[in-house]
């Protein structure tokens, strides 16, 4: 059985495409095969971000406009052995994502065997946005940690449970996983940020992970690598973490038990380095 | 050209119900009455989204020689109500209202509460009770309950009866009931109970924190956020009639 993950937030620039890039690797390098679409009709950042984007000769709308097929659209990554990337196209047509569409190209990366189809949502309650999540069977809501954020994600969440195919057929609601990214626990504790705790006391559903503000990450996409193949970085850790939590069975107290929160904590730096800097 | 399946007339009326807001105005002055609006609606002057307005002037507090109808007007489209119409006009103002195009609602007017709506078909029993007082509607009996978290830009009515939000809402949220709102879980966003006017209605919760609350169209609002003694915790709120007038009353509310 395939399950269909979107990644959205209502804001834009909050790391959905970053999240979308490192959760999709990190599910593959866990042996499972899978596949990640770019919703971002017109900006198309997925395929730089995964490195890809030589290779684009088909994209989604032309799938789904019946250009080309499926199978001659999707990439295969060029790291992970069971990644593969479904990229956006350029055109300015934002309703060239058709709701049948974009049903007829998930029902057939599931009878591919896909585990997951991950979709890289677009900023906004919009169209795109809309599709992105309409066929979700779980949704990772990525947030920063600022109030504009949080209230944008707030409202996906209510889209989410209004307008996704299952609230429609009111079968089970869409799994909810709240993601805070760009957090830096030194600002939490100057009072500039809000904290994870805040957060999640806001929006109210489960928290999978918190991942920290990190020049790494534009290093990363510089270089066309998703950040959870930045080894030993506190990025690639944390996303690593929330991959083990997604995959993880149990309620979300016993799987954070299980697999606490990292790099939330902020230790003031101690004298030899504050004189000395660097690590 | 296509043409439009045949009618056989080119016009029809229906009778149709609308929902309004009424406004009662005790005073006429524009000026005292932008004041007065602008606390009610804090820094929110899209708090009303171009509902049909029906002015009442049943309960002015002395009537005026002249009112200035253009300033009135003018007014309330700042705010984003869209007046339509006057009821409980006093006699000597009707001269006045000629120029402006409002509707003069006959006698009476609309009345604030609504009327229950018809209980399902059972003759008998309701001849029964000709002589008691009429049983309560389906719609009354029955209460409104939320199970999941209200989400910004959702917006419940609860249409003559309670509503129960069992996991909260969210700021930007808007919750309405003609009767009471009872929430366990954090209640934000606008909490309006006593929706058509019903002044005894409550607003209960564990845990206080919207940005406007009225009961029966008084309003609070905390464009500053809720003052620490209460932000938070297990509230009630309800109103109060004394001789300076119409109160919110906000008090912890006792769990154990
Ligand atoms: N954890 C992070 N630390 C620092 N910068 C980040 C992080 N996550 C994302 N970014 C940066 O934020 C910007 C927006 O990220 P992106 O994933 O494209 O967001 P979205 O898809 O939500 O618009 C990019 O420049 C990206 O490099
Ligand atoms: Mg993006």
């Amino acid at each position: 059985m395939s399950k269909v993950v979107v990644i959205t937030s209502g804001k834009g620039g909050v790391g959905k495409t970053t999240t979308s890039a490192a959760i999709a690797s990190g599910l593959a390098l866990r042996g499972h095969k899978t596949a990640v679409i770019d919703f971002d009709v017109g900006l198309r950042n997925l395929d730089l971000i995964m490195g890809c984007e030589r290779r684009v000769v088909y994209d989604f709308v032309n799938v789904i406009q019946g250009d080309a097929r499926l199978s001659q659209a999707l990439i295969k990554d060029k790291q992970c052995e069971n990644l593969y990337i479904l990229p956006a196209s350029q055109t300015r047509d934002k309703d060239a994502l058709t709701e049948e569409g974009v049903e007829e190209v998930i029902d057939q990366l599931r009878q591919m065997d896909f585990e997951f189809i991950v979709c890289d949502s677009p900023a906004g309650i919009e169209h795109g946005a809309v599709m992105a999540l309409t066929f979700a069977d779980e949704a990772i809501i990525t947030t920063n940690p600022e109030v504009s954020s949080v209230r944008d994600s707030d409202r996906i969440i209510g889209i989410l449970q209004s307008k996704s195919r299952r609230a429609q057929k009111g079968d089970e609601p869409v799994k909810e996983h709240l993601l805070i990214t760009r957090y830096s626990p030194r600002r939490v504790a100057e009072g500039e940020m809000l904290s994870y705790q805040d957060v999640q006391e806001l929006l109210r559903i489960p928290l999978i992970g918190v991942i920290p503000e990190s020049e790494a990450v534009l290093q990363a996409s510089n270089q066309g690598m998703p950040a959870i193949h930045l080894k030993g970085s506190d990025v690639a850790e944390a996303y690593a973490d929330v991959v083990a939590r997604f995959l993880e069975e149990g309620s979300n107290e016993e799987v954070l038990a299980k697999r606490p929160l990292r790099f939330v904590d902020y230790e003031k730096p101690g004298l030899i380095k504050r004189i000395f800097g660097g690590k | 050209m296509s043409r439009m399946p045949a009618q056989s007339r080119d016009l029809e009326f229906r009778n149709a119900a609308m929902d309004v807001t009424i406004a009662v105005l005790h005073h006429t002055e524009p000026p005292r009455l932008a004041d007065a609006m602008h606390k009610m609606m804090g820094g929110m002057p899209d708090f009303f989204d171009g509902e049909a307005t029906v002015l009442d002037l049943g309960e002015l507090a002395a009537v005026p020689d002249h009112i200035d109808w253009p300033g009135i007007l003018s007014l309330f489209r700042r705010f984003c109500l869209r007046p339509v119409a006057v009821q409980n006009v006093p006699p000597e103002l009707l001269e006045g209202l000629r120029q402006t195009n409002l509707a003069i609602l006959p006698e009476g007017g609309l009345r604030n509460h609504p009327a229950p709506a018809p209980a399902p078909a059972s003759a008998p029993v309701q001849q029964q009770l000709a002589l008691t007082p009429p049983p309560p509607s389906a719609q009354q009996a029955t209460t409104m309950i939320i199970d999941r978290p209200l989400r910004t830009g959702q917006q419940v009515y609860a249409q003559y009866s309670d509503i129960v939000l069992l996991c909260g809402s969210s700021s930007g949220a808007e919750i309405i009931a003609d009767g009471c709102v009872h929430c366990y879980g954090p209640l934000r966003g606008r909490v309006l109970a006593g929706g058509s006017g019903n002044t005894n209605a409550r607003i209960f919760t564990t845990n206080f924190g919207p940005e406007i609350v009225s009961i029966g169209g008084i309003y609070k609002t905390f464009e500053h956020g809720v003052p620490d003694s209460i932000a938070g915790k297990p509230v009630h709120v309800r109103l109060v009639t004394n001789e300076s007038g119409q109160k919110l009353v906000i008090e912890p509310l006792r769990l154990n």
